[in-house]
């Protein structure tokens, strides 16, 4: 058994008296993605949100490539090999595809040249994380706002990779697409399971969650309530532990 | 990546032959300033009209003249730019560019400091005020009541600052030669080479860097821009120097524009600058410090304000209670707007500065020349920022029909 790249033992969160995380465990292998749902106040974003280094856990420990790390901020997340790609991208749209790609891990010369951008080196590496994604565009120099959903997102996802991190994680990455951006959303993600990377999707979307993930992961109330291997469920299976017509094992914790 | 890659990716079937496509890239990087284009026409037929008028209008002596009076707004304008773009605003600028100037005056000609010291202190009082208005704006009161209340205090300060007589001559002092000293035409010619040798050398720098990581690259890239940039510095000069050189102002305007246009897009700092104003909360998540950017155009527009203070008091051979009071302020921001500066942030260049200062001063100069009243100054300024900017707005949304803002 190879260690997980990302390993969540016993996390829990608490908001004033509202406990919106107990006790999670959770581990996501290379090649791996794993998907997590539930319904609203579940208690997936405050899990992205603790994964992401937005907010810090009260308890518990995160393990990324067995090595236990504090994610106090987005930046410790990064360094710690962590990305995550949020639902409104947050992508600039008045910048172009390269600088969005790069924006804030810009490629740049030495103090005395002004941190001149070093643009050729940003180009062509952009060209490269856009083709591992099969993402196409007619030119990097095209502003965000100009290219379609899925291209968009595909800049999203590429900016994660810029820095070659160990876990990806992706919020609701398919909830404002068509049928053929979704399509191919689902694809891209495919793609970074294939590069070795550890997976996480947070969707309401119970077809795509089907159709992308090895492993599902609900949560309920703010406790993990089931696992289900690829294969080894049933939609209905899915339905009933996310609303609780299966489960009873918790005592409340409202939100 | 070795240098042949260049080479074997030029003749790679998917790109195509080098020559066309060089040219073409050569084409799109102009097409992407078309930003100045809507102004440029703007520009031509405001000098067609004013010169079927009157041949005067575009005689070299006029020319110069016009270039003259605009450098005060054009400086405030590239400030107020820089704030612009960030997504703030500013109205403080132009009583704050008063303030400088008598600092600067007062120590120099009232106290007998060296003139260095004086250019000195104005600008440190620039940076000091817009400093405390940064700051006040990050607390979260919105810029525009920061610099309104900014103005009115300002307003104030300026008969603090000011010797009771509320004057400061600086005839035949050491800063009035700011404005009065030329550059002699020889020099200029130099100064016109250098800089185009150095921007050609710029780009082919460039263009062997892109070759070196086997993008698409040709000469095109270093041919096309230089010989534009060699025709304006040497035509500028040509017609700037009929009369007795260079003047000083406008050689302090264009290293200032040379050193903004550098900062704004050949740098981190420029990517951070546009992504702040674009989107705040993404800036923020990429981990760019959104305070201390909004910070540093504050900082640019008090030196900015300083320097446009100081030189036209220098011009004006004098600071009074009425500098930087008037329509100086509005003109800043009308420039920068005309110009294609986007009062919502993120959008604009530094050349909307020079440019809608340009067009402002040519109708304010055009109706002086033919002995037009003022109210038709008024009417004709006011009516090109909003032609201006609706032009903007269409070219933006690509078309006609209304729809949401841009």
């Amino acid at each position: 058994m190879t260690t997980p790249l990302l390993q969540l033992t016993k996390v829990s969160k608490h908001f004033g008296g509202v406990r919106a995380l107990h006790e999670v465990d959770m581990a996501v292998h290379a090649g791996e993605v794993v998907a997590l749902v539930g319904d609203n106040g579940a208690g997936k974003s405050t899990l992205v949100k603790i994964v992401s280094g937005v907010e810090s856990p009260d308890g518990g420990e995160i393990r990324v490539r067995g090595e236990a790390r504090r994610l106090e901020s987005p930046r410790a997340a990064a360094e710690a090999g962590i990305r995550t790609v949020f639902q409104d991208l947050s992508l600039c749209d008045n910048l172009d595809a390269v600088q969005n790609l790069f924006l804030g891990q810009e490629r740049y010369g030495p103090v005395w040249s002004g941190r001149r951008v070093r643009r050729h080196v940003m180009e062509e590496q952009a060209q490269r994380v856009l083709e591992s994604l099969s993402v196409k565009l007619r030119a990097l120099n095209t502003p965000v706002v100009a290219l379609s959903g899925g291209q968009r997102q595909g800049i999203a996802i590429g900016r994660a990779l810029i820095s070659d991190p160990a876990v990806v994680i992706l919020d609701e990455p398919t909830a404002a697409l068509g049928v053929s951006q979704r399509g191919e959303v689902l694809d891209l993600i495919d793609r970074l399971r294939e590069q070795g990377r550890a997976v996480v999707v947070i969707s309401h979307d119970m077809k795509d969650v089907r159709r992308v993930a090895d492993r599902i992961v609900v949560l309920r109330l703010g406790t993990k309530v089931a696992e289900f291997e690829r294969g080894g469920y049933t939609p209905a299976d899915l339905v009933g532990a996310m609303t609780g017509a299966h489960e009873t094992n918790d005592e409340g914790g409202e939100q | 990546m070795t240098t042949t890659k260049a080479a074997t990716n030029a003749t790679a079937p998917e790109t195509g032959p080098t020559g066309p496509r060089g040219i073409g890239r050569a084409i799109e990087t102009a097409a992407r300033g078309h930003r100045s284009i809507p102004v440029l026409v703007v520009l031509a037929i405001i000098w067609a009209v004013f010169y079927s008028q009157s041949s005067a209008y575009l005689s070299f002596q006029n020319i110069t003249n016009l270039t003259l009076q605009i450098v005060t707004t054009a400086i405030l304008a590239l400030g107020v730019v820089f704030v612009l773009i960030v997504g703030e605003i500013d109205l403080s600028s132009a009583v704050l560019s008063g303030v400088c100037a008598a600092v600067a005056a007062g120590l120099t000609v009232n106290h007998g400091l060296p003139l260095v010291v004086g250019i000195a202190a104005g600008v440190a009082t620039g940076m000091v005020v817009t400093f405390v208005e940064a700051q006040i704006i990050m607390f979260g009161v919105p810029s525009l009541i920061v610099t309104l209340g900014g103005m009115v205090i300002l307003q104030g300060l300026i008969l603090v600052v000011l010797p009771p007589e509320f004057t400061i001559s600086v005839a035949g002092t050491p800063f009035a030669k700011i404005a009065s000293t030329a550059i002699p035409a020889g020099a200029s010619y130099g100064l016109a080479a250098a800089g185009t040798l150095a921007y050609a050398g710029y780009r082919f720098f460039q263009h062997r860097e892109r070759a070196s990581t086997g993008s698409l690259t040709s000469l095109a890239t270093v041919l096309v821009p230089a010989v534009v940039v060699a025709v304006v510095l040497f035509g500028g000069v040509f017609t700037l120097t009929q009369q007795r050189g260079l003047p000083m102002p406008l050689l302090i305007l264009a290293v200032m524009l040379l050193i903004a246009w550098y900062a704004t897009t050949q740098t981190r700092y420029g990517i951070h600058l546009y992504a702040v104003g674009g989107d705040r909360e993404a800036a923020q998540r990429a981990g760019i410090p959104v305070r201390r950017m909004v910070l540093y155009s504050f900082l640019i527009l008090g030196a900015c304000a300083a320097i446009a203070g100081m030189v036209d008091s220098s011009r004006q051979l004098g600071v009074s209670v009425t500098s930087g009071a008037g329509p100086l302020m509005l003109n800043a921001i009308a420039a920068a707007v005309v110009g294609g500066t986007s009062l919502f942030g993120g959008r604009g260049s530094i050349w909307s500065a020079l440019l809608g200062a340009l067009v402002i001063g040519s109708i304010s100069n055009g109706v002086q020349l033919l002995g037009l009243s003022t109210e038709v100054q008024y009417f004709a300024t006011g009516s090109v920022l909003i032609i201006a900017v609706a032009v903007d707005v269409v070219l933006t949304r690509g078309s006609l029909l209304p729809g949401r803002r841009a």
